[in-house]
This record gives C-alpha cells, structure tokens and sequence, in this order.
C-alpha cells in the first residue's frame, strides 16, 4: 500500500508529478476499473470513463486538502463520472434512466466481454432494478469486498445506513434470483 | 439475615445495555448470509487481454498530450497570400455594413431562444455541481415549477414513488 500522505505531496510538487501520478495510476487502476465497470457495465464505457477519472484527479490534485484519505477521494471522482457519464448516455440516446439500465443489462447478452452464464446475467437485471446507492453500496460490499467504514467515506453516509441498504439489496436480489 | 452470597464473576462495561443490539445484529447476520448464498460469487465481466499492461501509458499521454510535428505545407504557400487579401477585402466591405447596424445586446434575445439554448445544449453538469452553484437555501420549490405544488401532492407522490426512504437524503431528527 502507498503511503498516500507522501504521495499527495509528490503529486503536488512539480518536479516529482509525473513519476507520482504514474504510481496512483499503477496502485489505483484495477480497483477504480472494476468500480466504474459494475456502474457501466460496457467495458469500452469503463475505459472512457476510468480515463476521466485519472484526468481529473490529475488536474485537481491541488485542490485536494486531505480532509478524506486519497482513496476515498479518488473512488468518489470515479463514482460521480460514472453516474454522470449514465446520465448524459440517457440524454443523449432519448430514454429515462431505468430504460438504459435495462438496455444495457439487454446488450451484455451479445458482449464479447461478459462471460456470465445465465445465473449472472439474471444478478445483473437484479441489480438493474435497485436504486443507484442500494446498488452501488452492493457491489462495493459484496464483490469489491470493501469495510462498511470504507463505503461510508466513500459514499458519505454513516455505517448504520449503510448496513440497512445493504441488507436491503441483499434480500431483494435473492428475491429476484428465486422468481421465474 | 443471611449474607447475601457475593458474585465474583465481573462483566464487560455496558454489556448487558448493548446484549440485545449485538443478538439482533447477529441474527439479522445469520439470515444475510443465508440469503448471500443464492448470489453468484463473480459477475461475469471480462477484459480484453493485455488491457491494465496498455492502460498507464494511454492515460499519461492523455494527461501530458504529447505534442504533434506538424508538417508545414509549404506548397500551398502562395496561396494563403492571395486568400488573405481577399479575406480581409470582405472582411472591411461587411465590417461597415455592420457597424451600420445597431447593436444587439442580451436583452434582444427572445425568451424561447434562450430556453431553447438551455434544452438543446449538455452543460456537462452532474446534479452534484449544479447544487453547488444554485444556493437551495434562497430557492423555493414553487420558484422553478410552472404549478405550484402543495405538501399534499408531494406526499402522494413520494408515497408512489420512493421505496427506500433512504433515498431521501434525510437527517434522522427530520422523520423522528
């Protein structure tokens, strides 16, 4: 693990930026990608949208005060690019917000990158069907295996919202899974 | 009287105030994993070969754009006089015209322009941002809606519409 409070510092030095930015790309990247990519579900979306992610972290480093650990910082610049690139994907293609989840659960069935078999594919229309933050605080808890105190600096809400909406998610999926 | 016997066996502090939230707790834990158990332990997404391996150069150069040599295309360079000096013929010829005009300044614009302007164009603003400019505390609800609403509408509609009152947003003493 980097010691984050020497690297917000290298990262916001001139002379010691570029090799810095290339170690929280290195440290970050896989986590971030998997983040982003359970919100998109495409991977050439997550790819966009992980690029943003660094482009911004790049370019307000200076404004980071350390008030949040790094981490945490970075995860919600990710989080809110994600949710933000799904709303501009809305607009743009004319349909409500619940219409492209479900268009976008739809095209996993022909992408090339997803290899789940009929189980998964079925999670994922369950996970469709939860509000953003039920579904966000699911996929952070249950397969990015994150601390509840984690989530919550995340997500800014206490661990006890945070349980209660993960037990929430949790019972409606299995109510989902075992439906026809 | 009898000495009432004397227990020597100590608690933790506090335990028996917090006994019943920790049984709860581990009850409600209990069922969790139960339920976990019918979900998938992976979600099936996978990446093209190679993908994290290419992903920090593609984003460094990004980050620092590299600069491009442009090549010059001298061939075309006589040319650019000439389109130059026509250029700036039109430009002075209008550039009377114009100042002929009067000026048209904000106040012109008819409103449907502007709200057309603000249908059509993306702002790139999350939700996020725009509540970070708009100051809620001075805006009323009636102020941007075109019917004003009553406290019975709204209730009626987050009794249809909101599942989780989580989403709410709200502080716990709001709904105590």
């Amino acid at each position: 693990m980097v010691a984050e409070e020497a690297l917000v510092k290298e990262l916001k030095q001139k002379d010691s930026q570029a090799k810095a930015f290339e170690v929280l790309v290195n440290t970050y990247k896989e986590r971030l990608y998997w983040h982003i990519r359970r919100i998109v579900l495409n991977h050439d979306d997550a790819d966009d949208v992980l690029q943003n992610t660094f482009i911004k972290v790049y370019k307000n480093i200076d404004g980071f005060k350390g008030d949040s650990k790094l981490y945490s910082w970075i995860y919600r610049i990710a989080t809110n690019e994600a949710l933000t690139f799904l709303k501009r994907k809305s607009k743009k293609l004319g349909v409500s917000d619940e219409g492209l989840k479900t268009a976008l659960v739809e095209n996993l069935q022909s992408d090339v990158y997803f290899e789940g078999d009929e189980i998964q594919l079925k999670l994922q229309k369950a996970l469709a069907t939860l509000p953003d933050k039920q579904k966000l605080v699911f996929t952070m808890k249950y397969f990015q295996e994150m601390k509840y105190e984690e989530i919550s600096e995340v997500l800014e809400t206490s661990v006890g919202a945070l349980k209660a909406s993960y037990h929430l998610a949790v019972k409606k999926i299995e109510t989902y899974l075992k439906s026809d | 009287m009898e000495k009432e016997k004397k227990n020597t066996f100590n608690t933790p502090e506090g335990y028996f105030d917090s006994f019943h939230e920790r049984l709860m707790d581990k009850i409600e834990d209990g069922e969790i994993k139960e339920a976990e158990a019918s979900i998938p332990k992976s979600d099936g997404f996978s990446i093209p070969k190679g993908y994290f391996n290419s992903f920090d150069q593609k984003v460094m150069d990004k980050v620092y754009q590299k600069t491009v040599k442009v090549i010059e295309l001298k061939s075309y360079k006589k040319f650019y006089y000439g389109a130059a000096a026509i250029a700036a013929i039109f430009i002075m010829i209008f550039g009377i015209t114009w100042n002929n005009e009067p000026k048209v300044d904000f106040a012109d614009l008819a409103s449907a322009e502007i709200d057309s302007y603000f249908d059509t164009t993306d702002f790139g603003l999350s939700s996020y941002e725009i509540a970070e400019i708009i100051e809620v505390e001075e805006l009323e609800i009636n102020d941007i809606l075109e019917t004003a609403l009553d406290k019975e509408n709204i209730l009626d509609y987050l009794n249809e519409n909101v599942d989780d009152i989580e989403d709410l947003n709200l502080e716990y003493d709001d709904y105590e």
